[in-house]
């Protein structure tokens, strides 16, 4: 099976920051990736310039082997990758049913009725929001809108979704929910790269992991490997002699 | 230097020329529309090019003064400096007014505002016949005479304007230096690290708005005397934008540029008489253009290519001093009292107790979204609290204005820096040094003097003379910090100081922090970055969803089960092992 | 334009004349709805763009001397005159968004505001410079004056741009509530980032926006022609007196605009009647400077503040 996608070496920043620094990472078909670390360690800035939103500054992104570093997130989004953005970002003055419709966007020539279908498929995956599906978003709670956005992402029929940090904000019930959805989607045969700052939960549903820190990949490794591993420890709770250099 | 001499030189020679050349007076009366013209384009530079306001009404407060000089002399017969003075004082009256709605408006809002404001002037003006003699206008108006000296003659008229002018030229041009123009320049750059500077933005913007009106009556009248006759039409909106425009070109952050934009628009139709008919399309294509291509103008262009020289090096430095003997040592500094910020019902903050002691470092931490910034800024006066106590020394400071709390001595930082970033780093720390309730003496020698010393302490002393916005993140962090440190605060808030700093720069601000502690500095701080908060903090206070779940020691926090819950997520029973 | 009233010379205000008052009601409705429509215009672009366009006026302007041009000097037919203008207002909202939005869609709101204000400035006097300064006469299409209903007139221009604005405004909430492409523009409008990631093309959207926000000025453009003259100072007038409505319905709200540019004429022509005919225009201005300080959001609209 070919590797869907494969970071080499890639570098972005915003403005006169260097938030990522040589980074290289893949992700094979029909996994579920999890991309760790602490606040400002880069893992959204990974997404960004995975889906376009930020452009790289060196270094390579490939799609199924094609490169994508550069292109415009329209482009990106219409080759198959669907990111679900930190913060979920429902459109707030539409209804849960029109921003679902919406993720179809990136689909040419989808026809009405196939869209009608589409959306009560993610109703069937996510049944705790339809009863909400002619409300307004911003009337939705956290967990709610989460499901909303992440019911959008796979309206595009993605190969690769890319979820940023979805449990954030949610209290522990709703995350679990949440993450009981992600593994579902994984059976459904979408390939799933998951930043998350709660390493426990996202461990929990990974079949693999990085551990970024300031901008660089420190580990890699299985989720028991990566949870026993004291330098990932480190990296969320400090506990370490500061080395200089 | 060169330049300097070369302006003044200038400005003399067009004095003399004026006097002693014999120019016809058509020629004369350009000339004089251009120089009262550049007065009040002038009041555009303070209330738009340094304070970042903006002002569609500056026809009306020339229309103010020139009304003033005109019926004054007409029709009160009074002295035409008398009348000067009270067009101007009539402007500046009604700049304090626009200027007070800036507390609650901006952006395109406070644009509104103005043109409302010139637009009921001109009907005024054109209606009120009673009192302004309507659209037939005033004419006869005489020119003043001053000491027993008449300025009736043209060239001579004309030499007393460009007195005026090049008077207000060099005001503008010192105002940029002092502490108001700083200010000024803090507000457009950054209004909220102004406020939280010790700017107080709100009495900066009236000031810079009352002062460009009376340039703008300053300039009318002048216009009247002038030309002899005025009439309504000559100060609606349509001149408010020819305005606009002028300093525009010219570049509206300088008084120099500003004044080169009003003659080059006053005098170019004279030289391309022949597009007489297409000129004014022309004015408003070349109004897109410049704002496309040079955004600072003719002027900022040239100063643009000016600045990068290698900037003067700098002599020794006295270290900074921090604190004062006079201060207390030891006891609580700052005490918060179930603290709580609601938006609307999202419980941001809910119920927070905080003690933090004197001379010691704490830090606060939690995961994204449990509302640390949140606190961070109902402390530094951002937000007020929705209930709860914050004594600062012993006083209750709860809901008091950035501003305030930064005259009382507290010192921030911001999470995504906040630098003004037109200005110099020198500048920035110079404006941190001059927060009221800090009182440096030898005036602005020893307040730069200060700075220095603060920009010699965070290791930034050779980024002096250096625009901030080009500088690397690493230099900007520090020198925010310095910013703070130039006005002597008795604590200093950090909100993640470590953000976006690679291992080598954090390391160096673990360094600096310890030297504050060193010299006894109170730090409240957050950050992410357990390593860096290990190192530097005595105590940790740990937040999650809006309220405290552990404090203590860094030792006694980290290996707290709910803390370890909150950071890497819940134990499930599978993995309990 | 159709027969007055006069103020009732006996009374004032105590005798209620309901003639009056009705016939004021329909002008006022009229007027407002030119208003209503150079505002939406306005809202449109600022919800797509978050700029607020000061040559919204001039694209009511460029509609009604493209009417003129086509009618007059070309010598068309009204109706193939109106559907070329129509057709020349969309390529002018192309161009306009191309040369003056566009560059500057990165940069702060204030050099997009004055970019604007050129734009106005260029276009009233490229107008003067092309076709002089006389003011312009353009016929009402109707065949017929008006309509009286007892002792009020309703003039048949002022009944074509109520019936029009209705009609426009209909369409256009069908537009928006029930298409795909509706959908996909309002939510370019509510979060541009997301709706780029979702595989909207925003910068098609946009300029959809600016398309129509200019049909939508040319079309106020050539409704209110007969009843104003045609002068290359008629976009101003009427885009000051729009902004003050938007505002006071509240800025960035679509219904808001459309109350409070009706609000705003009947105001207007109510002030204009019992109060003072001159000082008319300053009404608007009073009011907005009223609702500025008092409640800057408006009737419908955004809250002001800052934010940390």
């Amino acid at each position: 099976m070919p590797t869907l996608l494969e970071l080499e070496d890639l570098s972005a920043g915003y403005g006169a920051i260097e938030a990522l620094q040589s980074v290289s990472l893949s992700v094979e078909e029909g996994e579920i990736v999890a991309l760790l670390g602490s606040n400002g360690a880069g893992k959204s800035t990974t997404l960004r310039a995975i889906s376009g939103l930020l452009k790289p500054r060196s270094g390579r992104i490939l799609l199924a082997g094609s490169p994508i570093g550069g292109l415009h997130s329209e482009a990106i989004v219409r080759m198959g990758i669907a990111h679900v953005p930190e913060g979920r970002r429902i459109f707030p003055g539409l209804t849960v049913r029109e921003n679902i419709m919406l993720g179809a966007s990136n689909r040419a020539g989808v026809t009405r009725r196939q869209l009608n279908e589409d959306v009560a498929e993610m109703f069937g995956i996510f049944p705790e929001i339809e009863r909400f599906a002619n409300a307004l978003g911003w009337t939705l709670s956290g967990g709610q809108q989460q499901m909303v956005a992440v019911a959008r992402g796979l309206m595009a029929r993605p190969r690769l979704l890319m979820l940023d940090e979805p449990s954030l904000g949610l209290a522990p019930l709703i995350v679990q929910q949440v993450f009981k959805v992600v593994a579902r989607i994984r059976e459904g045969g979408t390939t799933v790269l998951l930043v998350e700052q709660n390493a426990r939960i996202a461990l929990s549903v990974a079949d693999r992991g990085y551990v970024l820190e300031t901008g660089r990949l420190i580990v890699q490794g299985k989720p028991d490997e990566l949870w026993n591993n004291e330098e990932v420890r480190a990296a969320y709770l400090g506990g370490r002699v500061a080395q200089t250099g | 230097m060169i330049a300097r001499l070369g302006l003044a030189a200038l400005a003399i020679l067009s004095l003399l020329l004026a006097l002693g050349v014999g120019l016809n007076p058509y020629e004369l009366n350009i000339l004089v529309q251009a120089a009262t013209y550049a007065i009040a384009v002038l009041g555009l530079v303070i209330v738009l090019g340094l304070t970042g306001q903006i002002s569609l009404a500056q026809a009306g407060f020339f229309g103010l003064g020139a009304y003033g000089v005109a019926l004054g002399t007409t029709i009160y017969h009074l002295p035409f400096l008398v009348s000067l003075v009270a067009g101007m004082v009539i402007a500046a009256l009604m700049g304090a007014a626009l200027g007070a709605s800036t507390l609650r408006l901006g952006g395109h809002y406070l644009a509104m505002v103005t043109i409302s404001f010139q637009q009921i002037l001109t009907l005024v003006l054109t209606n009120w016949i009673s009192v302004t003699r309507g659209p037939d206008g005033i004419r006869d108006i005489p020119r003043p005479i001053l000491f027993g000296v008449s300025f009736a003659e043209s060239g001579r008229y004309l030499a007393f304007c460009l007195v005026l002018l090049y008077l207000a030229i060099y005001a503008i041009w010192r105002l940029k230096q002092t502490r108001l123009g700083l200010g000024m320049q803090a507000v457009r750059d950054n209004e909220l690290a102004a406020e939280v500077v010790g700017v107080n933005t709100y009495v900066t913007k009236v000031i810079a708005f009352i002062l460009s009106a009376a340039l703008g009556g300053l300039g009318g009248g002048l216009f009247a005397g002038g030309f002899g006759f005025i009439s309504p039409d000559q100060f609606s909106f349509a001149e408010s934008v020819v305005f606009m425009t002028m300093a525009l070109l010219g570049g509206v952050q300088s008084p120099f540029g500003a004044a080169l934009g009003t003659f080059i628009l006053i005098l170019m139709p004279e030289w391309l008489r022949f597009l007489k008919v297409f000129y004014l399309a022309i004015y408003g294509l070349a109004v897109i253009l410049i704002v496309r291509f040079m955004p600072n103008g003719i002027w900022g262009y040239v100063e643009g290519l000016r600045r990068r020289q290698a900037p003067a090096p700098i002599g020794p430095v006295e270290p900074l001093e921090l604190l004062s003997s006079r201060d207390v040592k030891g006891g609580t500094l700052l005490e918060v009292q179930d603290l709580a910020k609601h938006f609307g019902g999202l419980k941001a903050v809910d119920g927070v107790d905080l003690s933090i002691e004197r001379g010691t470092c704490q830090a606060l931490i939690g995961p994204n979204g449990s509302g640390k910034t949140t606190l961070l800024n109902v402390l530094s006066g951002i937000y007020k609290p929705t209930r709860g106590a914050i004594r600062y020394k012993g006083e209750n400071v709860a809901g008091m204005s950035p501003h305030m709390l930064a005259a009382r001595g507290v010192g921030r930082t911001f999470q995504n820096i906040r630098l003004f970033g037109s200005l110099t780093a020198l500048e920035n720390v110079v404006i941190g040094a001059l927060r009221p309730g800090h009182d440096v003496p030898g005036g602005m020698a020893g307040v730069r003097a200060r700075a220095l010393a603060a920009l010699d302490f965070v290791g930034m002393l050779d980024q002096a003379e250096l625009i901030v916005s080009g500088l690397p993140y690493g230099y900007q962090r520090r020198i925010e910090i310095a910013r703070a440190l130039a006005g002597n605060p008795g604590l200093l808030l950090l909100d993640e100081p470590g953000a976006g700093l690679n291992l080598t720069e954090k390391q160096g601000l673990v360094e600096l922090l310890r030297r504050l502690k060193g010299h006894g500095m109170t730090i409240f701080l957050i950050d992410h970055d357990m390593n860096l908060v290990e190192q530097v903090a005595e105590c940790i206070t740990v937040l999650n969803f809006g309220r405290k779940i552990a404090e203590g020691t860094p030792r006694e926090v980290l290996r707290h089960p709910e803390v370890r819950k909150a950071y890497l997520g819940e134990e499930t029973d599978a993995d309990a092992a | 334009m159709g027969g007055r009233h006069e103020p009732s010379a006996t009374g004032g205000w105590m005798a209620f004349d309901l003639a009056l008052n009705l016939q004021l009601l329909f002008t006022g409705t009229g007027i407002g709805a030119i208003y209503a429509l150079v505002a939406l215009g306005t809202v449109m672009i600022y919800r797509a763009t978050n700029v607020v366009n000061f040559a919204q006026g001039e694209f009511a302007m460029v509609g009604a001397y493209c009417m003129v041009i086509t009618t007059h000097g070309l010598g068309w037919p009204y109706g193939l005159g109106i559907l070329a203008s129509l057709a020349m207002m969309a390529l002018f909202g192309v161009v306009f968004n191309l040369g003056v939005y566009y560059p500057l869609r990165h940069r702060s709101f204030l050099p997009v505001i004055i970019s604007t204000i050129g734009a106005s400035i260029l276009l009233t006097n490229g107008m003067l410079a092309g076709y002089g300064p006389e003011p312009q006469t353009l016929p009402s299409a109707l065949g017929f004056d008006g309509i009286e209903i007892g002792e009020v007139f309703l003039d048949s221009q002022y009944m074509l741009i109520i019936g029009v604005t209705i009609l426009l405004v209909v369409a256009q909430y069908f537009f928006f509530e029930h298409t795909l492409i509706g959908k996909k523009l309002q939510a370019t409008s509510q979060d541009k980032e997301m709706a780029s990631l979702l595989g909207i093309p925003v910068s098609r959207m946009i300029m959809l926006t600016f398309i129509y926000s200019a049909v939508l000025g040319g079309i106020a453009g050539i409704l209110v022609a007969p009843i104003l003259f045609v002068s290359v100072g008629m976009g101003s007038q009427i885009a000051l007196k729009a902004f003050a409505a938007s505002i006071i319905g509240g800025f960035g709200d679509v219904t808001g605009a459309i109350v409070g540019g009706l609000m705003l004429g009947i105001i207007e022509t109510f002030g204009a009647a019992y109060i003072s005919v001159p000082y008319k225009d300053a009404f608007a201005f009073l009011v907005l400077f009223a609702f500025l300080l008092v409640r800057p959001y408006g009737i419908f609209g955004e809250k002001v503040s800052q934010k940390a």
